[in-house]
């Protein structure tokens, strides 16, 4: 089958593509100092000289958020990977445990499902206390059970497959079957939610910057520029509308990738 | 073929989520309409007001005691004295007042015809119990208890008249006794558990504590029997029957641009801790006016810690003081609201000490005094470091006390040490947490105001004696200026009758502070009220600046 992209999937993947850049090479887009404060240049509306403004301490918008993409990324990517990691061993575990240990693992995936993703990553941080990492460990944390639980039905749909009841009758061993038959068939799904999930965890880590618990300052995070910003959006908008236009951007440009990826699975299968 | 269309619920609750988050604090704009300021009061009415401030946890400023707490019970409670707005001590709750010649007792008369909102009558013994009150380690005063550290005994000499015995002569007595964190409260209510008394203080002020839901707002309500404004004011509103509101709804908005947006919508009528950029717009809104109460005591100044390293060598304290430039960031953050002090007193404090040559940016200089200080490596992140140590420097904010544009200053500080060789930690706490940080002696930089009505704020602050903790846990010298000279003056100043003589003992402790380089003044305390011009009336006390509605009114 051709690959034919629509036309929001290939801007979200120009996109994709642009945060990628900005994050590995940030300096290729926007060469400037994030942290070069220029007092006579604060709150500088958008102009040519600095493409989104200026912030309190002069400090150029567009270079904060191009530089910004790498920490929103890294942590979007490593909570997401935390979640997924952890919900793979969890969905396996009760795929294909006894039925004891499913039933066991199941009901604790389904206890911690009761609690708003966000809420159970505030009450991670206020254990641990805030910072960058503590923030990406919560937030890998509240979206685990959300994956655990699909990842179990996917692993027991697998399991229950003639194909798997074949490789048994044959004599295969319980770790071959689980890395060569299971694994692979539940690896499609994995990753379109991997993609749908970066877009989430960006939105997730934001808030919790915005609240003041993840990155500190002076760091260029989306969610802390939105947050440093609200204060004076009464008179300079841009300092809140560009942070706030990168996150929806990237988390919308994710979706609409992972939702691709996942239509294409479909109709394949 | 599959649908196209992005409206899948999961992408759905992505992008919605997003754009909530960009939305969150969108103001909805201005449209409160001009009136004309009309001369007469008028009688009734609920006036809103929104304090950005941390919500006490105690109304009763006998408590602990700090700002957040004076501005509410302000309204509600009144001290013995005030001040006029030349800065005279006036008569209030006292009618007279006499010290004897060797300054070791004071006599106060009271008025006789004031009685508390609950009935108990206003006397000798009620002021006896309020001073126990706030030197009860119960309590766990802080504020109130370093003003009145001198008096050793309250004696009630007969209904009216009430005599203090000194420990030593305390020329700010009369100025410790008009802040209303010593304000006086009704003995019976008092003797109830501190629980019920921090929920519903009990005064003689204009207004009564109604009800207070707790993080949301207090209701205050109007006191039919009030009678007992201070001097100046019962003159200025001679027949009229104060306080002319029906009631005031106190509430609490910690973010500010919520606040202002309220303000602008009409929600609320007066706020406080307005920022710089709205005050500056607010100028040319003819809907809303602004109040400007500097506060009196300690200015606004970021106090380096001298009592453990790196800060206890005076060479790193200069050079980090030479190295940061506050002036460019004051003048663009605060859009011309703030001025530069160089003083450890508020500009409003007659007895002020500017040295502003000592605070000229020198980066070279500063980099010589570090050298010389052992900070002579650089390690791989271009900081200054000693023995493979870095010369980091731990920056615990108070998130509740101060405002935005004073944390984006801290942030160029920040930025400016980082030139320098200095690794600033910023560490953004809620009020709690910080005085836990203080507490543990894990700063090296920290910025808190202290106000406090006259110079006598500086034994407060920068005495050898404010190192221990007051009965509330807190500690005020937070510079931790341990130096017997200091010590001598300030003991001295404050016992000083004559007027030239405690001027010229405080210049001189100013100067060991400013040339100690204990201390980075910034600019006086930021006391910026917005009103909406249908709010007349309203005035800030000349004690320590807060507002009082006694007098104020609402233009229907």
């Amino acid at each position: 089958m051709r690959f034919r992209p629509t036309v929001a999937e290939t801007i979200a993947g120009v996109l994709l593509l642009l945060l990628v850049v900005a994050a590995l090479w940030p300096s290729l887009l926007a060469p400037g100092d994030p942290l070069a404060v220029s007092h006579a240049d604060a709150f500088q509306p958008p102009s040519l000289a600095h493409l989104f403004g200026t912030d309190e301490s002069g400090r150029d918008i567009y270079t904060r958020v191009v530089h910004g993409a790498s920490e929103s990324l890294l942590i979007g990517v490593l909570a997401t990977a935390i979640g997924i990691g952890l919900a793979v061993v969890l969905g396996f575990v009760a795929g294909l445990g006894p039925r004891w240990l499913d039933f066991g693992t199941t009901r604790v995936v389904e206890v911690l499902f009761a609690f708003p993703g966000l809420l159970l990553a505030l009450l991670f941080i206020v254990v641990t206390g805030p910072g960058v990492l503590s923030s990406t460990i919560a937030v890998g944390l509240a979206t685990a059970p959300g994956y655990a639980r699909i990842i179990r039905s996917q692993v027991r749909r697998t399991a229950s497959a003639e194909f798997i009841e074949a490789a048994r009758v044959l004599g295969r061993g319980r770790l071959w079957i689980t890395a060569r038959h299971i694994l692979p068939n539940v690896t499609a799904a994995l990753f379109v939610l991997a993609t749908l999930g970066l877009g989430q965890a960006i939105i997730w880590v934001s808030s919790l910057s915005y609240l003041g618990l993840g990155a500190v300052p002076p760091a260029a995070e989306w969610g802390a520029m939105l947050a440093a910003g609200r204060t004076y959006i009464a008179n300079f908008w841009w300092m809140t509308f560009f942070p706030g236009l990168a996150i929806v951007a990237s988390a919308a440009a994710a979706t609409v990738i992972g939702r691709g990826i996942q239509k294409r699975n479909r109709s394949a299968a | 073929m599959p649908s196209r269309r992005f409206s899948r619920p999961r992408a759905a609750v992505v992008v919605t989520a997003a754009v909530a988050l960009l939305l969150a604090a969108c103001s909805p704009g201005g449209g409160a309409t001009t009136t004309e300021p009309s001369g007469e009061p008028v009688t009734g009415g609920t006036l809103t007001y929104a304090s950005g401030d941390a919500e006490p946890s105690c109304l009763d400023p006998h408590v602990g005691g700090n700002y957040p707490q004076a501005l509410i019970a302000t309204q509600y409670l009144e001290s013995l004295v005030s001040l006029d707005e030349d800065g005279e001590v006036v008569p209030w709750l006292a009618t007279e007042w006499d010290a004897s010649d060797d300054g070791l007792e004071w006599e106060f008369t009271l008025r006789d015809d004031v009685t508390f909102t609950d009935g108990t009558p206003f006397d000798a013994e009620a002021v006896a119990a309020n001073i126990a009150h706030v030197q009860d380690p119960a309590t766990a005063s802080s504020t109130g208890y370093l003003a009145l550290a001198k008096i050793k005994d309250v004696v009630a000499v007969d209904d009216h008249l009430v005599r203090f015995e000194m420990s030593a002569p305390d020329s700010a007595l009369l100025e410790s006794l008009s802040q209303v964190w010593v304000a006086m409260e009704s003995p019976k209510a008092l003797e109830r558990s501190q629980e019920e008394n921090c929920a519903a203080p009990v005064g003689t002020g204009p207004f009564v504590v109604d009800t207070w839901e707790r993080q949301d707002s207090v209701t205050l309500v109007r006191n039919d029997d009030y009678n007992s404004p201070p001097a100046d004011v019962a003159e200025a509103t001679e027949g009229s029957d104060l306080p002319y509101l029906d009631s005031i709804v106190w509430r609490f908005i910690p973010d500010s641009a919520s606040r202002y947006a309220a303000l602008q919508s009409g929600e609320v009528q007066v706020i406080d801790n307005a920022q710089p950029d709205t005050i500056k717009s607010a100028e040319s809104d003819d809907a809303i006016e602004e109040l400007d109460a500097p506060r009196p005591g300690a200015a606004n100044r970021i106090e380096l810690n001298s009592g453990k390293a790196p800060f206890d060598d005076e060479r790193v304290r200069e050079a980090f003081i030479r190295s940061v430039n506050v002036d460019d960031g004051i003048q663009s953050l605060f859009f011309g609201t703030a001025e530069r002090s160089y003083s450890p007193l508020s500009s409003v404090e007659p007895l002020g000490l500017s040295l502003p040559d000592l605070f000229t940016v020198d980066t070279d200089a500063a980099s010589a005094l570090l050298d010389e200080a052992g900070w002579d490596e650089r390690d791989a992140d271009g900081y200054r470091a000693k023995d493979g140590e870095r010369l980091t420097l731990d920056f615990p904010v108070s998130t509740n006390q101060s405002i935005p544009a004073e944390q984006s200053l801290f942030e160029q500080i920040q930025a400016d040490a980082k030139t320098a060789g200095f690794e600033v930690k910023l560490q953004p706490l809620d009020l709690s947490s910080w005085y836990g940080v203080l507490a543990e002696n894990e700063y090296d930089l920290v910025s808190a105001p202290y106000t406090k009505v006259g110079p006598d704020v500086l034994r407060i602050l920068y005495h050898s004696d404010s190192i221990t903790p007051a009965p509330s846990g807190y500690f005020a010298n937070l510079a931790q200026v341990d130096d017997a000279d200091l010590d001598e003056l300030l003991t001295q100043a404050s016992a000083a009758s004559d007027a030239g003589e405690r001027a010229s003992l405080y210049e001189e402790a100013q100067r060991i502070i400013l040339e100690g380089y204990y201390i980075l003044p910034l600019y006086d305390q930021q006391n910026h009220f917005l009103r909406s011009s249908s709010v007349q009336g309203l005035r800030a006390m000349p004690t320590v600046s807060t507002p009082t509605f006694a007098g104020a009114w609402l233009v229907p």
